[in-house]
């Protein structure tokens, strides 16, 4: 009897471990190596606004470190006031990193080539995502950072809402005809291809593209007149407008209201998704970021139709 | 001239059939003769190539008019900080009154490329022996501090790429209602051709200039507003086109001597014919794409500025 209660006491302290269990070291492999780390981190700074989107979406309130500059607007209030500014998105703040000691350091895409310094300093982890691949990246993250925090569960949720809301849109673009992502600043016009930022609304919801082959060389896109839309012609324009994503808000609107665009399918037809420009062009691997893509596009199909 | 003149007017032309509609004299006059060629060539082309023709000559003009005003044959406006003035007054006009029309915008761009012109003169009285060398490269650190003070701004208010973007001169953007503002560039270059004289005279100096009966201060404040106009309106349709306003008014030298009257009307035409070239060249290379005018011209015309420099120093032993 003794024996057998010894027996539950022992099988109830393991019981009582096992959530603890995670406190053993976990490995995380990442866009640079593998991290070790001992337990889950009571505090994490980000470099990168998409890290932070996906962290907030996981319900992580440990974040003490965010970039200094350029918060997404759909993000601002949900940053917490006391967070330490942490340099801008391509120069992280080492020494404000350092004298902190955050458990984690999270760096990306703009602010990757740090890393081999901040892993130097605290548990460092690269999550830059590959464009060409842009949605199994983001779902690939999200999943890290639940097994780093022990939100399993909720990654699950997260992915699987992403998934859900992808097919959604994929299904409302379906037989839509082409399309083009354009990128709009200071009264200029660039192309979005295969290989940006946006490229998953060719490759994940299967929108016929208008081109071949554009070298997303540079930020801003390839560099094309009013012309290339003319003849190009696609039956739906995705607007990044980048001059919006600083403050001059429907820039890009007064910018193709013109004679040529006038001549336009996509114009006539009322055929212009403005994408949140934010989210687009500045955290673009972000969970509630891509959310609220998915749902532009989405309305913006449902609307014409 | 005459050559020059003729062969910048058959660019243009050609200039006129480069593009990816479909605008070709058949489509235009012939058989299935229909109004969107006419349209795209009275919307997109001709602007693009009055544009062109305006900000070349224009900022050529700028080159000459600065090169006489310092007395040093390697200034212009991108390298003497006026180009960067001009940005940034646009970016403090953008920042605190994005709402202004575009010409009050021009305006105050233009009112900070004066400040920041008259501040490298006023630098240059420091400059000991006034080095042949030196001035430029002054006006290149200048240019370098202006510079730096827009980043900072352009970074905290998150408009880098939009300064990026009006730093690379580029006119894949022109259409009918968005160039006009360079005509402003063209009253200047008629203006400059008229006040040619007092311009030769007051590069002859202070002094001499005085001595014949010229208000000295008047001409260089005159010369710095024109160069200061020219710049600004350059900047705010197409963009910065660097070392433009060097290298033609000193090939032009090369050519017919320093003779302002005579040397305008060549320091236009050949500057407008330089960036006709510059700009259907870029206009075809990545067809359909475009590799932006301040591309072409910055990489020709840095390799020209090199060899005047090093030509500059070579004659002098």
């Amino acid at each position: 009897m003794f024996k057998t209660a010894g027996g539950l006491v022992a099988l109830a302290t393991v019981l009582l471990l096992a959530p603890s269990a995670s406190a053993q070291p976990i490995e995380i492999e990442h866009a640079q190596g593998t991290t070790t780390l001992d337990a889950v981190p009571q505090s994490v700074m980000v470099t990168d606004w998409a890290a932070f989107d996906n962290l907030d979406a996981l319900g992580i309130e440990v974040i003490e470190g965010v970039p200094a500059s350029a918060t997404p607007p759909y993000l601002a209030g949900r940053v917490p006031a006391d967070a330490q500014a942490i340099g801008s998105l391509q120069e992280p703040d080492i020494e404000g990193i350092a004298a902190a000691d955050p458990d984690l350091v999270i760096v990306a895409s703009r602010s990757r080539t740090s890393y081999p310094m901040l892993s130097g300093i605290a548990p460092t982890i690269d999550l830059t995502v590959d464009n060409h691949d842009l949605i199994a990246g983001v779902e690939a993250n999200i999943t890290r950072l639940g097994a780093i925090f022990d939100r399993e569960e909720r990654a699950g949720e997260l992915v699987a809402a992403l998934d859900a809301k992808v097919e959604e849109a994929r299904a409302a673009a379906e037989g839509k005809g082409t399309g083009l992502v354009i990128v709009t600043n200071a009264g200029r016009l660039g192309v979005y291809g295969p290989g940006s930022r946006v490229a998953w609304i060719y490759d994940a919801l299967g929108v016929p593209s208008v081109f071949d082959d554009v070298d997303d060389s540079d930020h801003g896109g390839d560099a094309i007149s009013f012309e290339y839309l003319l003849e190009t012609n696609p039956d739906w324009l995705f607007v990044v407008d980048r001059d919006a994503g600083v403050g001059g808000e429907g820039a890009a609107r007064a910018l193709l209201d013109n004679d040529l665009i006038h001549e336009t399918g996509f114009w006539q037809n009322d055929r212009i998704i403005y994408l949140d420009p934010a989210a687009a062009y500045v955290t673009m691997h972000g969970y509630s970021g891509l959310m609220v893509l998915l749902d532009q596009v989405i309305a913006g199909y449902e609307d014409a139709s | 001239m005459g050559v020059v003149v003729a062969l910048t007017m058959m660019l243009a032309v050609a200039s006129l059939f480069v593009g990816i509609s479909d605008v070709s004299l058949s489509t235009l006059f012939g058989a299935g003769a229909h109004d969107r060629a006419m349209r795209v060539l009275l919307v997109s082309r001709i602007p693009r190539t009055a544009a062109i023709l305006l900000a070349g000559s224009a900022l050529a003009i700028a080159g000459l008019v600065m090169q006489i005003i310092v007395r040093n044959r390697f200034v212009e406006p991108s390298t003497a900080g006026t180009t960067e003035s001009a940005s940034l007054g646009f970016l403090v006009v953008t920042i605190f009154a994005p709402g202004w029309p575009l010409m009050a915008k021009m305006l105050v761009a233009a009112v900070f490329a004066f400040a920041g012109t008259a501040l490298f003169l006023r630098i240059l009285r420091f400059v000991p022996l006034r080095d042949v060398m030196l001035v430029p490269l002054v006006g290149i650190m200048l240019g370098g501090v202006i510079g730096a003070v827009t980043t900072f701004f352009a970074y905290r208010f998150d408009l880098l790429p939009s300064v990026l973007a009006w730093t690379i001169g580029d006119f894949s953007g022109v259409l009918r209602g968005r160039y006009e503002l360079l005509w402003f560039g063209l009253a200047a270059t008629i203006l400059a051709y008229v006040a040619a004289d007092r311009f030769t005279v007051a590069g002859l100096g202070r002094d001499v200039t005085t001595s014949l009966g010229l208000n000295y201060k008047a001409v260089m404040t005159f010369g710095l507003a024109l160069v200061a106009v020219i710049s600004s309106v350059t900047l705010v349709s197409v963009g910065s086109i660097p070392f433009l306003g060097l290298i033609v008014p000193n090939v032009v030298s090369l050519m017919v001597g320093d003779n302002m009257r005579i040397t305008v009307p060549w320091v236009a035409a050949l500057g407008a014919l330089f960036v006709l070239l510059c700009d259907i060249v870029g206009r075809i290379v990545r067809y359909p794409y475009e590799i932006p005018i301040g591309v072409t011209v910055g990489v020709v015309g840095s390799a020209i500025f090199l060899y005047l420099l090093l030509r500059a120093r070579g004659s002098r032993g």
